[in-house]
């Protein structure tokens, strides 16, 4: 008995250490900071939600909870994107017209071009054929002068030889009559003085040997000259000729030349059209790819925005539920917070101020803060007191428990402007 | 609440001042826990000893056997502490002189002490709860004083005096008030609670003195009786 009893007693003996408080005091402390963090991004994520925006303003009506908004959001979303797929589609539309126009308008061009090109290269055909047809004419022309040169050479010639024929008949002729007469003097003569006849008839015909001699020489000297001068004529001729071939053939090669330069000239010319051709048909083909490319990323952009609105269009009947019953309470307040207003007698139009309204479970003001300044203090502070003074908001009880939570933090938007 | 007037942003961003105010109020306010937790633990193990030994004490054991039962060397703690105290110089007196009342003022002045010895053991480190608790709400304050002067000091150099200009300067001056209040308020608290708890224990010390110097007394008085009979 003693001893049992003696057992517990030993226990109270031991004096208590530091460890074991020590180590709970630690962990309250990380207890109560850990609690403080988890609480406090537990709350965050509701604070974007409770930034629905109620506009202070007298006209304005658009008071809406963040369900609302977010319906109304969503639907000028979809509104959005409706406009936007048609403005698309339109666009489209209106640049698949432009393409073909363009397009339409580059094949006349093309075909113009094309056209201009044939007339071109047709006018340079008729140019080239002309200029042949001149060229042979020119030749014909050519050959034409030069027959009738050689012509009215050889008539020269003939007639030269016929007039040398002449004299020699002529000369035969008086020869032939001098020999008469010489006969007739001879017999004459012989008849007197054969020897002094015979002498001078030797004399004569030595003379006439002479003259025929010299005559002779001086025809053939003549010809001789006239053959050099028909010889030199027809060099000349033949001079003026291979000039004129040469200068022909000179003026034939240049004209070649510039065909070919115009025909390089052309073909490269035709290359390049090609070459533009196809890089402009390439870059058309990037542009469309590209089009289809960005038509496909927006197609499926707007699918899964749609798929997004799909969702949301639950939330959204949900919200104008909500959104029916919360607009009566934040009409209220609106309305009260209106009356608690007093300008600043300085408050311009442009001045804008949001106050952020925490409210308590019971519709007390828990804190109003400006979220977004105006830039002037005394205006700040006007809203402020407005805010302050029309609180409490007591038909916040009256809400259902979901919007209750959601008009415990809202926005007030305050602009003067539309105040009168 | 953005993410700028966070708790932990704030006292972060605070001024180093603020900061040391806040690391010394950290610092007090582990400690007073400490103090706290193991003032409890030494409190409820009194009590149940106290307990326990009374029960065995008023149980009609003799005292000598009492006496005998713990090792003369070994601690003992409370109202063992004080019988033990009080028995053990009864013992030697009673051997050296007959004057009951000589004995008695001696049994009474061990046991004193003895109580004496108890009553600091029980409020070891209370005072340093107390001095928590009265101080840590000034330093808090100092804190919030030396925060709210940055504000303003702040709102000096701003062309306009916005409330978004003072909001975070005065959000962190009053985090060290509301540290200096998170320490002072649990270390008040158990201040009264551990020394009205160590107050009762010493007032069963003492009556339990005073049964054990009555006991000593009527034993006494018989033998001088006897004695003188």
């Amino acid at each position: 008995m003693a001893r049992g009893q003696r057992g517990p007693s030993r226990s109270y003996d031991k004096p208590v250490g530091y460890g074991v408080p020590t180590l709970l005091a630690i962990g309250l402390h990380v207890l109560v900071v850990v609690l403080s963090l988890v609480t406090l991004p537990q709350r965050q994520p509701a604070d974007p939600e409770s930034t629905s925006i109620v506009q202070a303003t007298l006209v304005s009506t658009e008071t809406t909870t963040d369900q609302a908004q977010r319906a109304e959001e969503a639907r000028a979303r979809a509104a959005a994107r409706q406009a936007e797929e048609e403005a698309r589609q339109e666009e489209e539309a209106r640049q698949a017209e432009a393409e073909e126009q363009a397009r339409a308008e580059a094949e006349r061009q093309a075909a113009e071009e094309r056209a201009r090109e044939a007339e071109q290269q047709q006018a340079a055909r008729e140019e080239e054929a002309r200029r042949l047809q001149e060229a042979r004419q020119e030749a014909e022309a050519e050959a034409q002068r030069r027959a009738e040169e050689a012509e009215r050479q050889a008539r020269l010639r003939e007639e030269q030889e016929a007039e040398r024929q002449r004299q020699q008949e002529a000369a035969a002729e008086a020869e032939r009559q001098r020999q008469q007469e010489a006969q007739q003097r001879a017999e004459e003569e012989a008849r007197r003085q054969q020897e002094a006849e015979a002498q001078r008839q030797r004399e004569a015909e030595e003379q006439r040997r002479r003259e025929e001699e010299a005559q002779r020489q001086r025809e053939a000297e003549e010809q001789r000259r006239r053959e050099e001068e028909a010889q030199r004529q027809r060099e000349a001729e033949e001079q003026r000729r291979r000039e004129e071939e040469a200068q022909r053939q000179r003026e034939a090669e240049e004209q070649r030349r510039r065909e070919e330069e115009a025909q390089r000239q052309r073909e490269a010319e035709e290359q390049r059209r090609r070459e533009e051709e196809a890089r402009r048909q390439r870059e058309a083909e990037e542009q469309r790819r590209r089009e289809e490319e960005a038509r496909r990323a927006a197609e499926a952009a707007s699918q899964g925005l749609d798929r997004a609105i799909e969702g949301e269009s639950d939330a959204v009947a949900n919200a104008r539920q909500a959104q029916e019953a919360a607009n009566s309470f934040i009409n209220l307040v609106r309305r009260a917070v209106e009356q608690a207003w007093v300008i600043p007698p300085g408050a311009g139009g442009g001045l804008a101020a949001t106050v952020q309204v925490q409210l308590g479970p019971s519709g007390e003001l828990f804190g109003a803060t400006i979220t977004q300044s105006s830039g002037d203090s005394s205006f700040d502070r006007s809203a402020l007191q407005a805010v302050e003074a029309a609180a409490p908001f007591g038909e916040l009880r009256q809400l259902p428990p979901a919007a209750q939570r959601d008009f415990r933090q809202f926005n007030l938007r305050f602009t003067p402007g539309d105040v009168r | 609440m953005n993410d700028s007037m966070s708790i932990p942003h704030l006292i972060m961003s605070a001024s180093t001042v603020v900061q040391l105010v806040m690391l010394i109020l950290v610092l007090g306010s582990i400690l007073s826990w400490v103090v706290i937790f193991q003032r409890t633990f030494v409190m409820r193990r009194a009590r149940a000893a106290h307990q326990t030994f009374e029960e065995r004490f008023w149980s009609g054991v003799d005292l000598n056997e009492l006496y005998r039962e713990t090792p003369s060397e070994q601690e003992t703690q409370g109202a063992e502490h004080v019988f033990r105290a009080g028995f053990r110089e009864f013992n030697r007196l009673m051997a050296k002189t007959k004057s009951a009342d000589a004995i008695l003022d001696g049994v009474q002045r061990s046991m004193r002490v003895a109580w004496s010895r108890e009553e600091e053991r029980l409020t070891l480190h209370l005072v340093f709860l107390a001095t928590v608790a009265s101080a840590s709400p000034y330093i808090g304050l100092f804190g919030t004083v030396w925060g709210i002067m940055g504000s303003f000091q702040a709102l000096s150099m701003a062309q306009q005096a916005t409330l978004a200009t003072v909001a975070p300067w005065i959000a962190e001056a009053l985090i060290a008030t509301a540290m200096g209040l998170f320490a002072a308020i649990p270390a008040v608290i158990f201040y009264n609670r551990l020394s009205s708890e160590s107050d009762r224990l010493l007032g069963k010390y003492e009556d339990f003195a005073e049964e054990f110097h009555s006991i000593l007394h009527r034993n006494l008085q018989g033998r001088s009786e006897a004695g003188a009979a």
